[in-house]
């Protein structure tokens, strides 16, 4: 019984070291793999697009770091297949930063591209969406001796930096998910544009559904933004008529200011926003906006005499006035267009009790929303001058 | 065969441990898609069904520890023999057995799909859970106290998955559990019962109680045990809620594994098969203490050597796992365990503790009048 024993542990010792070295997973070694760092897709015809991948390689002898790879098929998986045939390298998704999904595209619909990275375990949630302005061919490829960097990292480093200073809203697959699966509110991506051997972003897609149907430049991004979000560091340049300024324009003891516009801009930074959505009549469907926000007045094209509080108090109320009507200006624009990426539908969804309102009847009563909008801003300091 | 089972007092361990054992086979394979069934039922409101659920389990406990007071130091087996004598109670005991060894299957194998569909796409079946049958084996094979010893090193290993459940909460959108309590009760108590793969487990208190040192104390550590759990599960379904658009949600088969995907670190892009390998410590406990119970009955009922049944189902299950090919087969037998799972571990100690209260006080009176008379 004894040795019995001992064979049985020795067994088990023995059979659990030959099967824990895994011999049914299969080895990825590094040299041999194409690491995907970026898709972009394009339409080619009716019932075919094309996709072009940049490839990173490991191989330290080799001089190019991305290889760039296009085949044509319909879906996803067939796309890669078709692109390893195409390469000595095994193409792996893991590594995956950035898609582009090329306009033409988008405005017909990009749900079912997504939804195929959704489903694939090996790419990650944080992966940025965008989508071109022209064709997505022509970004990917771009000249990486230009850049200095492979495509995919460019693209990611472009975005996440954007986001960071919060010029931009981040646009991961998540949030995309996240936006486009919510029945109250519509995802926004941003957009590519090719600018002199660079990749700049021009201003983010609206999207009904999946589908494009409006962009929004990038000067409106910050009213969306101060919708959706909070901000901690941003800025902003406001245009005013010299006109109305015109009490407090210092005129220093007569010395004259040159003037190179004949308009008055404002710039104020430091910007800490908090904004409140509420539905306050839930028949006539009026809801009310409330935005407060601390900011610094750092730059401003005349002369301004900020040393009395009198006159901060007026360029703050300006301040807000020109929001308010700028905020107003976007939503109605939004409405027309049909798209919600405020996150509008969620507010109202949250305070209606009773079932849950569909996608369609939402997006009817949305048409007839009223918005009462309050902006609230306060100019705690004037840099290190009055 | 005796009702009441006396171990060794060396196998005994104390009644602190409970709350290892009730929380570490609650939490298993069941959490990572339990945020997505409940919320197919009760909506927006699935973390107040899931509290709920965890409410009605620890009432469950109360009538379980209640009969198990009535005797001296027995389990479900002995109780099932005094109760309905030899052979209907051992039939029914039986039945238990082979609950018991199916939900160790199902673990088991929903354990293995995890892994095969988030890290290892060509890994065979009969690999990893041959790997897994022998750990288990060799764990249940050191006896009880090895078993709660796996159960204890489980929750201390894995407490701090907790922590990173909370980072996705930074892209959650609060207005989704608004408006509270939209659903009607029938609803929330629907999403209650669909708990129930999650919050099946604590019944294995009938079975290791004889061994319980401080058995007065028992009921009190298994409450803590049960609220732990109450707590992380409301607060796992809570954040899946406000992570999830509604659609996604509903299609997403392991919400919380997916939520582990936005985590970050510096030199980690992803996290997640960190937590699909920690998962394996995980359910590590449940699988180790169904066997050990089911087995158990193969002492109790057949009076041979407990390491007989461990074979006897663990190679069953093994030989069981090559039979499961697709995932809605998967879907169909864990459904099947669930629901055999809400009668057998909800309902029925209910009702066997109301006979068996109802039993005693009877014997109760009538030796009252012996003795009168």
């Amino acid at each position: 019984m004894q040795k019995l024993r001992k064979w049985l542990k020795l067994v088990i010792g023995m059979s659990s070291f030959i099967l824990l070295t895994s011999c049914g997973v299969e080895p990825k070694q590094l040299e041999r793999l194409g690491l995907i760092t970026a898709i972009g897709f394009d339409l080619k015809k009716e019932n075919e697009i094309t996709g072009t991948v940049a490839v990173s390689k490991f191989d330290p002898m080799a001089k190019v770091m991305t290889n760039l790879i296009s085949a044509d098929a319909n879906t996803l998986q067939t796309l890669r297949s078709e692109e390893n045939l195409a390469t000595d390298q095994r193409l792996e998704m893991g590594q995956l930063r950035c898609v582009i999904y090329s306009k033409e595209l988008a405005e017909k619909g990009i749900i079912q591209l997504v939804n195929a990275l959704n489903r694939d375990p090996a790419v990650g949630n944080m992966v940025y969406l965008t989508i071109a302005e022209k064709d997505a061919l022509s970004i990917i490829n771009m000249d990486e001796k230009k850049i200095k960097v492979n495509i995919g990292t460019y693209l990611y480093n472009l975005i996440r930096q954007n986001v960071e200073r919060e010029l931009l809203i981040s646009p991961t697959l998540h949030e995309f998910n996240h936006q486009f699966f919510d029945y109250g509110q519509d995802p926004v991506l941003p957009i590519l544009k090719v600018a002199k051997d660079k990749v700049a972003i021009s201003g983010v897609a609206l999207f009904n559904d999946d589908k494009m149907v409006a962009k929004l430049s990038n000067d409106k991004l910050f009213y969306l933004k101060l919708l959706t979000d909070q901000y901690r560091t941003g800025s902003k340049e406001l245009e005013f008529n010299r006109d109305e300024f015109a009490n407090i324009i210092n005129v220093q003891g007569g010395q004259s200011y040159g003037e190179i516009y004949n308009k008055l801009f404002i710039s104020i930074d430091n910007l800490r926003s908090n904004t409140k959505i509420d539905l306050v009549d839930k028949k006539n469907l009026v809801f009310d906006i409330q935005v407060k926000m601390d900011s610094r007045l750092l730059e401003t094209t005349n002369y301004l005499d900020l040393g009395k509080p009198a006159n901060m108090k007026f360029i703050e109320k300006k301040i807000n006035k020109e929001m308010e009507s700028q905020i107003k200006k976007l939503l109605v624009f939004f409405q027309k267009k049909q798209v919600d990426p405020v996150g509008i539908g969620n507010e109202y969804m949250a305070h209606v009790r009773g079932k849950p309102i569909s996608q369609e009847d939402w997006k009817k009563l949305y048409k007839n929303a009223k918005f009462d909008v309050q902006v609230k801003n306060t100019l705690t300091k004037t840099g290190t001058m009055d | 065969m005796k009702v009441n089972l006396h171990p060794k007092e060396g196998l005994l361990f104390n009644a602190f441990m409970l709350v290892f054992i009730i929380h570490s086979i609650q939490v298993g394979v069941g959490l990572a898609g339990l945020p997505r069934v409940v919320y197919l039922e009760a909506k927006h409101d699935a973390w107040i069904s899931v509290f709920l659920a965890g409410v009605i389990t620890s009432f469950v406990l109360v009538f379980m520890i209640q009969m198990l007071k009535q005797y001296d130091s027995a389990d479900l087996y002995g109780i099932h023999v005094d109760v309905f004598g030899k052979w209907a109670g051992n039939s029914l005991s039986f039945i238990y057995m082979i609950y018991m060894a199916s939900t160790f299957f199902i673990i088991l194998m929903n354990y293995v799909e995890i892994v095969q569909v988030w890290i290892f796409p060509t890994l065979p079946t009969w690999q990893l859970s041959l790997v897994l049958i022998l750990l288990v084996i060799y764990a249940v094979y050191g006896g009880i106290r090895v078993v709660v010893g796996v159960a204890f090193l489980s929750v201390v290993g894995t407490v701090w998955l907790a922590v990173v459940l909370f980072v996705p909460l930074q892209f959650g959108d609060f207005t989704h559990l608004f408006p509270i309590l939209n659903v009607n009760a029938k609803q929330l108590f629907k999403g209650a019962q669909s708990t129930t793969l999650s919050m099946l487990g604590f019944e294995i208190i009938m079975f290791v109680y004889p061994f319980v040192k401080e058995k007065q104390k028992a009921l009190f550590f298994l409450q803590i045990g049960n609220l732990i759990t109450t707590i992380t599960f409301t607060l796992a379904t809570l954040i899946s809620i406000v992570f999830f658009a509604s659609n996604s949600l509903e299609k997403t088969i392991w919400p919380v594994l997916s939520m582990f995907k936005i985590v970050r670190l510096p030199n980690l892009e992803r996290f997640e098969f960190i937590a699909v390998s920690f998962w394996m410590l995980i359910i590590l406990p449940n699988m180790c203490l169904y066997l050990w119970a089911a087995s158990k009955g193969f002492s109790r009922i057949l009076r041979k050597k407990q390491k007989w049944g461990i074979w006897v189902i663990a190679m069953a299950a093994f030989a069981a796992s090559f039979f499961i090919k697709s995932r809605y087969q998967m879907n169909t037998m864990t459904d099947l365990v669930a629901k055999a799972g809400f009668y057998l571990a909800f309902c029925y100690p209910v009702i066997l503790a109301s006979i068996v209260l109802i039993k005693k006080r009877f014997k109760r009176k009538e030796s009252k009048h012996a003795e009168t008379s």
